[in-house]
């Protein structure tokens, strides 16, 4: 799992139909003070984590085909948690 | 998957029961130069992986890694992580071909 | 998934066999600089090493495409086949705002 930041989403018609009607955010990966890590994934996002809003992903793609409820998606990334926080940046 | 020239081979005698029969071919990655996208830039590490489909020294290849790699023919029990999965014909990049089997 | 451009294609003489008339496009990785850039960017490359991908959706050199690599990648396929990344999304719209 990797702590990341929201920076926007994607949208996509043509794509694998497992895909259709998620959000796709992408998620930039990022360290305990905020500093960036590496480049930012797209993952599926069923919690309404907002712009900038620190999340939690993960590559279970068992978790994620189940997510989607298809066995046979690509799907890789989610976000498993949106994390607390007092304001974007400031972890409660 | 990546693209690779095929450097070498590499023979074992003792080794895993599974791996008996199999070719093992010794890999360069090509990498397209970001520099120049007409050309390739070789990889930094070498890559060891099984062959099935007779791949000749010098040839450019294409590979499979990761536990992705038993998914091919006759894999299914064997100890690999990187399978050769095809013999590269064309690669084409920006609109120019940057290699051709043929020439 | 990753987002990448697609610069070139790829076309076997031979193939494994459950890969036989499969569509292979080259992908260079998006860094920040592509992120920040956004879908009409000119086609610069990233530095990070440049993928091959199934592609089974009709991507196009220059197209901006979401990928994925790893065993999830071969997860499509009904039959067992050797593939480590994927054309999973053709991408119409970015949205992109960089946290300051």
């Amino acid at each position: 799992m990797l702590l990341a930041r929201v920076e926007g989403n994607i949208v996509a018609t043509r794509k694998h139909p497992s895909l259709q009607g998620w959000r796709l955010l992408i998620c930039q990966p990022i360290g305990k003070d905020g500093r960036l890590e590496g480049a930012p994934q797209v993952a599926i996002d069923s919690h309404g984590a907002g712009l900038h809003q620190q999340v939690v992903i993960s590559s279970d793609g068992l978790a994620a085909r189940k997510a989607v409820g298809d066995d046979r998606s690509p799907v890789r990334w989610l976000v498993i948690g949106v994390v607390d926080e007092k304001e974007p940046g400031v972890r409660a | 998957m990546f693209l690779a020239k095929v450097e070498g081979a590499v023979v074992a005698t003792k080794k895993e029961a599974s791996m008996s029969g199999r070719k093992l071919l010794l890999l360069r990655p090509q990498l397209v130069d970001d520099k120049d996208p007409t050309k390739f830039r070789p990889g930094v590490n070498t890559i060891v992986a099984v062959d099935t489909l007779g791949a000749g020294i010098g040839e450019m290849v294409m590979f499979c890694q990761g536990s992705s790699a038993r998914l091919a023919g006759g894999m299914k029990d064997a100890p690999v992580d990187a399978v050769i999965i095809g013999i590269v014909d064309t690669v084409d990049v920006l609109g120019k071909m940057i290699y051709s089997a043929k020439t | 998934m990753k987002l990448g451009t697609v610069i070139g294609r790829v076309t076997l003489s031979r193939s494994e066999p459950s890969l036989a008339g499969g569509r292979f496009l080259i992908v260079s990785p998006f860094g920040r600089e592509q992120y920040e850039h956004g879908l009409d960017a000119p086609l610069g490359l990233g530095k990070d090493p440049s993928p091959v991908v199934y592609d089974d959706l009709g991507g196009g050199v220059g197209q901006v495409i979401g990928y994925v690599e790893g065993r999830e990648a071969a997860q499509p396929f009904p039959q067992p086949t050797p593939v480590d990344a994927i054309n999973a999304a053709l991408v119409d719209e970015m949205f992109y705002s960089p946290f300051k």
